[in-house]
């Protein structure tokens, strides 16, 4: 299994932003206004705080490139942690370049847990988030007990 | 010096919702919109994407504290969330710059717990 994953660099765009943030329904305008984003001290719109999916997942080297790469079916994988550090604004125009890293896999029971820790970095090679997500196989089809008992620690994304 | 955060409700998703969240997102796991294959999964019907719910709690914590950034912000998904459900998000500041929050339906079931830390104010 690889150990590592390199994501296409990804521009961050205020259009994209804006999509993102009314799908979410996302009410501060700084993810929609230029204007209020100055005003609230960014250089531009500034990316919100759960953006780093799109580079994830709209990526040319994306999420389900790393599945394959894994070995994963992405229909089979639970999210069950998901933890950020923000280190900088991700703000419109810049290119961000990800790479993951498998940095933990064990089994439970009948889960197999994967630990992927994802560094984002800016044009100016800045680490700006750093993403750390824990992903719950499950080797057999138990979605219909963990579907029914909703105090189990594990759920789908 | 704990302080609870005012409740935050949430309307029910429409199976629409999720179909957006996904194109805009690009997350298009199956069980999360295609009612069969989330059957075939072992679900009653396609669960909401855990990214949505922490995409709420973002909203919540930019609600709570505006114009305040993040500096950490951490979730565990505890249940299975579905459209047609409404949901509250409760929080607690539990220090100058830090709390916690979790989301839960109209039982109290929790979908989200989290916890988060502000970016400290420039002096």
């Amino acid at each position: 299994m690889e150990q590592e994953f390199h994501y296409a660099p990804f521009r961050i765009e205020a259009g994209k932003i804006r999509e993102f943030a009314l799908a979410l329904g996302l009410r501060n305008p700084v993810y929609f206004n230029k204007e209020a984003a100055l005003d609230a001290g960014y250089p531009d719109i500034p990316a919100p705080p759960t953006y780093t999916t799109v580079i994830d997942f709209w990526n040319e080297r994306d999420f389900y490139q790393l599945f394959a790469v894994w070995g994963l079916d992405p229909n089979d994988i639970l999210h069950g942690e998901q933890s950020f550090d923000y280190e900088k604004d991700m703000i419109s125009g810049d290119i961000i370049s990800a790479t993951a890293v498998l940095t933990g896999r064990f089994d439970k029971k009948d889960k197999r847990f994967y630990l992927i820790e994802t560094t984002y970095r800016n044009q100016d090679h800045e680490v700006i988030r750093i993403g750390r997500a824990t992903l719950i196989e499950r080797r057999e089809q138990h979605g219909a007990e963990i579907a029914g008992h909703p105090k189990t620690s594990s759920r789908a994304d | 010096m704990a302080q609870k955060l005012p409740d935050i409700q949430k309307q029910a998703l429409a199976p629409i919702d999720m179909v957006r969240y996904s194109g805009a997102s690009g997350d298009f796991n199956e069980i999360h919109t295609v009612p069969k294959v989330a059957r075939s999964k072992g679900f009653k019907e396609p669960i909401v994407h855990g990214m949505f719910l922490m995409g709420w709690a973002s909203d919540a914590i930019d609600e709570w504290f505006p114009g305040r950034k993040l500096s950490k912000f951490t979730v565990r998904f505890i249940g299975m969330a579905h459209a047609g459900e409404a949901f509250v998000i409760e929080g607690m500041l539990t220090t100058d710059t830090a709390g916690e929050l979790q989301i839960k339906d109209g039982a109290g079931i929790g979908k989200l717990v989290g916890s988060f830390e502000l970016e400290e104010l420039p002096v």
